[in-house]
């Protein structure tokens, strides 16, 4: 047991993470019960006049109603029984039904073709690939629609032309080899043949990417994008994580900035330093605190500084808070290694990154062949362009791409469209966190090389030209550029 | 009636009656564990239709405060709207709860356990003591993954797939804390429940048929559970491995799955080297096979229920089989359909994409062999039968759908939109739902001795059908309109305005569709106590399950295991004058239009409820919920 | 009606081919096999990821893990003996190989042990953040994740051994013995098939 105990620290306490979080599992009780004067709240917003609540009145009536009438009809079956007549004939009146759906449901699927049809997308592919894409579901659409019908009109007939009937019996059929054939054959040799066109598309998608593409960074981050530009010099700055800072959010190697975020780090870490040497004082400092908070009679009306206050005590107590702060100092320590390591790499500061810009839109050409080179942040996001049928997934720690040539102007898209507020977006499509919903870039697509570079070159490089100070501002500018772009974020957050 | 009656009739030892706990709460016997997880499974199915009320509510109205939700929801809707992090939790949860603890649990679970013994002529499970594990297994989960939902940082919120780095970072998102970590203790106990399940299951069906039940012979509800397990069996351990991987990331720091992270306010991450990708392609191993674990058994009981109630043998029983067979085969071979977009390399998807769509085969033999069954038969339109028929309808709908989704050149258009949630809604969803609603309607007076009313089941099934239809059809549209999911509101995207009429019309059609089902419920529960009497063969059915006496009794059969003669499906053979001929009647013996075993007389009705009756009325009501006696 | 009333529960076995037990047990045996191959197909599909990035350490097993392959082999036999000794009906040789097998069980987790400290000295802890590879935090969870098999392997002797004192192994009883002495094989055949992939692929 000792030597288990001895192994247990040795193994830099992984056993002992797994004993806390076998201990974890009994938490949720605990933190039910810490929760419950946050969660049991006076319903504040109870208001029995609200509209939600006549609904819910309605629906519960509308469902009484339906109890009632169903229990009529068992009344009414009781009545059968007695008099031996049958009032009515459910087994008939189920097929009609199943008649009057089939009818009903394909006026529907007619209506939402010719109603919500006009929404969709496709059709009106604003890139090369996409045609190809869209006969592609053009195709399938023509096939599935047709089984679809089919299949859907012969099951509601055959539920009401063969519907019981006294005396009458089923015709006994178990098996039919041609039968079964067929229908194993005909939509093997259909599927086929959407096989092939599909695995045509998609190479031809994947596969088919001009060599004079222009790339272009899309970068993803909890909440939101940014777009990088090659500089002059047609050179992608190199990139690591470790060297993402406030001022510079992608992450580039920008001699620097990521100078500063060096000497952040080691500032910060010298601060866990400190902490460290004096936890034992503070740990006397906050059990002080809480006796003193404890020996007061009210403790409830601070239950927030009270519960902050004992965890600070408990943690301090049982060494977490101390293990705590190594562990981010250890953290910090390992980004400013790795950084050192790259900082005498001249393959890497190269200073090709200095004159890159970093843009909150992005501007195509049209016809122009692009290739969106993705990198993500914090977690999986994937950019998701339906106007162009453009989709791909951004993985931290994984380089993916899309590439794609748009064939609209965006004017030409909004004449077509009959919107003249009409925009592109790339919006995030993989589930990201809170604000997933409203994370997205526009996209611009002009008409000619020169209209996109002198939108470029209104956009500010990431080492401005000018020296010294401008580096300060164009940080405070871009901050609150992030700020702005960030605020409905923090606001319903 | 009970072992214990009779017992205590015949030899006068009173003691012998089971206690309360080992006859309702720790039983081994199969009939009770299905009851028990067929009630867990309702429950749970009423919190995850709940929740799915709850975020439709948001998505229909996002500017409306609903005074209900804050009443509900307390500090997750302030001023009743619905927290962006709890609508994700929402739709997680959700998404779980009707995967994993309704349409495997409540529908394998109830009618494999249910099914397997009384159909193939098995006293009981191969291992009852497993076999109740496997229940309290899965009630402990779900009991973990119900107060994950009350946790302070509110539930696991990323999704179903809670794929990392997103569910593995407590910083990036707050229900990636305590309530992900619930999420994952409550996932590997359900593992655990499905493999002891599953052990089950399959030993049962292998090795515990009766006389001349050879496998040729066995209901296709016993060959859908029978593979179902099997896919269980083979795909749960590795989901089970991808959790352990998981766990290890969020708790011990390793970076199985995680890699150059840099987080807002904390910093570079020390993990390096990870593959997020490696967990996708480990969650959808399981993650495909799944989706067959949920469609199966619905499909098995839909080819019993339309075969018995259109009077005619199921076409192409072989050809049922094998395409079962197929689809279990190819499940595990086409998990890469979900990860077209991952940056995977194209050639292998265009791998996954030909295996996918080769699924579309045996599924079309499935349809048009349901259709052959149909044409010309003596359609009897119970509720079984109009689930079963909705079911097929629905299987239609949402396969044609999956050959756009599984072509990787379409799914780089629809992959996460609104098409993908039509699709998967309409073809395990709704029809998995309809196929477990055809099975309770079907089985209950098997399983409780009494009907359920018939005419509520009428409402029940069209209300239901229409709203289906109503809620997922229009998504198609959504999706194709490139409508992202699990977005928490669309207006902020100007060119989404044009679907809120949309999302109003789904709501309201969820709304009404969800009010539908307290009509099964009150039927339900109703009919447990007040139902019809049901007689032994109520259906008129083939199958060895209808020859067992109506009351439970422990071993199924008083008597001998009846021998099996036949296959399952012989109804309006030409030369027999009924039109079902049960597979349990010898050919030469005698006639006996009871339906019941030509070797033991059927057991009369008597009233033996005094006898149980406990001490107070909740005991009463308990066990007339979960047993006969 | 009398004798409808006699059938006791063990008529649940009336049917069967194979005793449900080891049925049951080849079954877990896969649902086994299948979480090893997950995670030594991450292993498989991980490591030419890393290695592109240069992030997978290659490094030699622990000497321990070998002598533990060897003991896995040692008890496989003595199990064997212990088995063909229940079936002859030998009931005091069965009883000293079981044992025998036992103390070789704990032997195998005493090097496997062993083997992790060897590990630790390496320089490969379980979290590997600092020394940028993830190779050892594979080799963690696979020992790992196989001695857990192995105690259960432990309880499952255990249980066999008492039940040979109390004179329940023998030529007519011999589900449980057979059900341990499958599973033996299996988990020692499981740590020399893990033990030569990591040794090859590693």
């Amino acid at each position: 047991m000792k030597m288990l105990l001895h192994f247990a620290v040795k193994a830099k306490s992984a056993w002992g993470k797994t004993l806390m979080a076998l201990a974890m599992l009994a938490m949720p009780i605990l933190a039910q019960a810490q929760a419950a004067p946050d969660v049991v709240k006076p319903p504040a917003g109870f208001d029995p006049s609200s509209w939600d609540w006549v609904f819910i009145c309605y629906l519960v009536l509308s469902v009484l109603v339906i109890l009632v009438i169903a229990r009529a009809f068992d009344i009414g079956s009781l009545t059968e029984k007695l008099t031996g007549k049958k009032v009515i004939k459910w087994n008939l009146t189920n097929a009609w039904v199943a008649l009057i759906a089939m009818v009903a449901g394909g006026i529907g699927v007619w209506y939402e073709m010719v109603y919500h049809g006009k929404y969709v997308l496709l059709g009106n592919a604003f890139s090369l690939h996409g045609a190809t894409l869209d006969s592609m579901i053009w195709w399938t659409l023509g096939f599935t629609f047709v089984v679809f019908v089919i299949t859907e009109c012969l099951l509601f007939w055959f539920m009401f032309r063969y519907r019981y009937r006294e005396g009458k019996k089923a015709h006994y059929y178990y098996h039919n080899n041609t039968l079964e054939m067929i229908w194993t054959i005909v939509p093997a040799v259909v599927l086929t043949f959407l096989v092939l066109r599909g695995f045509n598309t998609w190479s031809k998608i994947t596969n088919d990417i001009p060599a004079d593409s222009e790339e272009i960074e899309v970068y993803a981050y909890q909440f939101g994008w940014k777009a990088r530009y090659a500089g002059e010099d047609k050179k992608f700055g190199q990139h690591s994580f470790t060297f993402t800072s406030g001022k510079n959010p992608l992450g580039l190697a920008v001699d620097e900035y990521v100078d500063s975020l060096s000497a952040e780090l080691k500032n910060e870490i010298s601060q866990f330093d400190t902490l460290i040497k004096y936890a034992p004082d503070s740990a006397k400092v906050w059990k002080a605190a809480l006796a003193d908070l404890e020996g007061k009679q009210n403790i409830t009306a601070y239950p927030v500084v009270y519960k902050e206050l004992k965890e600070k005590a408990c943690d301090a107590a049982s060494g977490a808070y101390v293990r705590k702060l190594e562990k981010e100092r250890d953290r910090k320590k390992t980004t400013l290694q790795r950084i050192a390591e790259y900082r005498s790499n001249k393959d890497v500061f190269n200073n090709s990154a200095n004159d890159d810009r970093i843009t909150t839109e992005i501007v195509l050409v049209k016809n122009k062949p692009y290739v969106f080179k993705f990198r993500a942040r914090d977690v999986i996001h994937s950019a998701y362009m339906p106007e162009f049928r453009a989709q791909m997934n951004c993985v931290p720690g994984m380089a993916t791409q899309f590439a794609f040539t748009p064939t609209h102007t965006t004017e030409e898209a909004r004449q077509i469209k009959g919107n003249k507020e009409f925009e592109y977006y790339l919006y995030c499509n993989k589930i990201c966190g809170a604000a997933h919903y409203n994370m997205k870039i526009k996209i611009t697509v002009v008409d000619s090389e020169a209209r996109k570079k002198v939108w470029l070159e209104s956009q500010a490089k990431v080492v401005p030209a000018k020296t010294a100070a401008p580096a300060t501002d164009d940080k405070g500018e871009k901050n609150t550029k992030d700020s702005a772009a960030k605020s409905p974020t923090v606001a319903l957050n | 009636m009970s072992t214990a009656a009779l017992h205590a009739e015949h030899e006068g030892h009173h003691h012998h009656k089971e206690s309360f706990i080992s006859k309702y709460v720790f039983s081994m016997d199969h009939k009770m564990i299905s009851k028990q997880f067929l009630i867990t499974g309702i429950i749970m199915g009423i919190i995850g239709m709940g929740m799915s009320l709850l975020f439709r509510l948001q998505l229909a109205w996002p500017d409306e405060q609903f005074g209900i939700l804050e009443m509900l929801l307390g500090k997750w809707a302030v001023d009743g709207k619905l927290d962006p992090n709890f609508y994700m939790g929402l739709v997680t949860i959700h998404g779980t709860i009707m995967v994993f603890y309704v349409l495997t649990a409540g529908l394998s679970g109830t009618f494999s356990n249910l099914l397997i013994p009384l159909q193939v002529g098995a006293r009981d499970m191969a291992s009852p003591f497993l076999n109740m594990l496997s229940y309290w297994f899965f009630f402990l989960s779900s009991v973990v993954l119900l107060v994950s939902v009350g946790v302070e940082t509110g539930p696991a919120s990323a999704g179903w797939t809670v794929y990392p780095p997103l569910s593995a970072l407590e910083k990036a998102m707050p229900g990636s804390g305590l309530g992900m970590t619930l999420w994952l203790v409550a996932i590997v106990l359900f593992i655990v429940s499905a493999l002891l399940g599953g052990i089950n299951y399959i030993s049962t069906v292998l090795n515990m048929r009766t006389k001349g039940m050879s496998m040729n012979r066995m209901p296709l509800t016993i060959w859908a559970f029978f593979f179902t397990a099997v896919l269980g069996l083979l795909s749960f351990p590795v989901l089970l491995g991808a959790g352990l991987f998981l766990i290890f990331d969020r708790s011990f720091g390793t970076s199985f799955y995680l890699s150059d992270i840099y987080l807002e306010g904390v910093g570079a991450l020390e993990n390096i080297g990870g593959s997020p990708v490696l967990y996708q392609h480990l969650f959808w191993f399981l993650g495909h096979p799944e989706v067959y674990i949920i469609l199966m058994p619905a499909l098995g009981i839909t080819s019993e229920v339309i075969s018995t109630n259109a009077r005619k043998p199921i076409f192409g029983y072989t050809a049922m089989v094998i395409s079962l067979m197929g689809i279990s085969f190819l499940s595990f071979i086409v998990w890469g359909h979900h990860m077209f977009i991952t940056g995977m390399n194209p050639f292998l998807g265009s791998v996954f994409m030909i295996l996918t769509l080769i699924i579309a085969v045996p599924s079309a033999v499935k349809v048009f062999n349901y259709l052959t069954t149909l044409w010309k038969g003596n359609l009897r339109f119970t509720p079984a039968m109009l689930f079963s028929i909705g079911l097929v309808s629905f299987f239609i709908s949402g396969g044609v759908t999956g050959i756009w989704l599984g072509n990787a050149a379409i799914d780089i258009q629809l992959h996460d939109s609104y098409f993908v949630v039509a699709h998967f809604h309409l073809v395990m969803g709704s029809s998995a739902i309809f196929g477990m609603f055809a099975g309770i309607y079907h089985w209950f007076p098997r399983m409780y001795g009494r009907m359920l009313n018939n005419v509520l089941g009428y409402f029940h099934f069209w209300i239901t059908f229409i709203c289906a239809y109503l809620v997922f059809f229009p998504m198609h549209f959504m999706g194709l309109a490139g409508v992202p999911r699990r977005y928490y509101m669309f207006t902020l995207v100007k060119d989404f305005d044009v679907w809120m009429d949309v999302n109003k019309l789904i709501t309201i059609a969820a709304i009404i569709g969800g009010a539908a089902q307290l009509l099964f419920l009150y039927n339900f529960f109703y009919s447990i106590f007040r139902g019809k009497k049901s007689e032994q063969n109520p259906w008129q059915s083939n199958s060895l399950e209808w020859s067992a006496p109506v009351k439970h009794i422990h071993g199924n059969w008083p008597g001998e295991i009846p021998t099996v003669y036949r296959g399952p499906y012989e109804y309006s053979r030409p030369d027999r004058e009924e039109d079902f001929f049960p597979q349990y009647i010898p050919d030469e013996g005698q006639e006996t239009g009871t339906g019941a075993p030509s070797k033991t007389p059927a057991p009369e009705h008597k009233e033996v409820a005094e006898e149980n009756a406990g001490h107070s009325v909740f005991f009463a009501a308990i066990r007339r919920v979960f047993g006969l006696s | 009606m009398k004798q409808v009333t006699k059938i006791p529960m063990k008529t649940n076995r009336e049917n069967y081919r194979i005793a449900p037990a080891r049925f049951n047990l080849w079954l877990m045996m896969i649902a086994s096999c299948m979480l090893f191959a997950a995670i030594v197909s991450a292993y498989v599909v991980h490591k030419p990821d890393a290695e592109a990035k240069q992030l997978w350490t290659a490094f030699d097993l622990p000497v321990y893990f070998l002598f533990s392959v060897l003991t896995a082999i040692v008890s496989s036999g003595t199990i064997f003996l212990a088995f063909r000794a229940a079936k002859q009906d030998e009931l005091a040789q069965n009883r000293l190989f079981l044992a025998i097998t036992l103390a070789l069980g704990l032997v195998f987790c005493v090097f496997q042990y062993l083997g992790w400290k060897q590990l630790l000295a390496m320089g490969l802890a379980f979290v590997n953040a600092k020394s940028e590879d993830i190779s050892a935090s594979y080799v963690w969870v696979i020992t790992a994740v196989h001695v857990l098999h192995v105690l259960g392997g432990l309880i499952l002797l255990t249980v066999t051994l008492v039940r040979a004192f109390q004179f329940r192994v023998h030529k007519k009883d011999m589900t449980l013995m057979s059900i341990s002495h499958t599973y033996w094989h299996f988990v020692g055949l499981l740590w020399i098939y893990l033990y030569l992939f990591l040794y090859f692929a590693g």
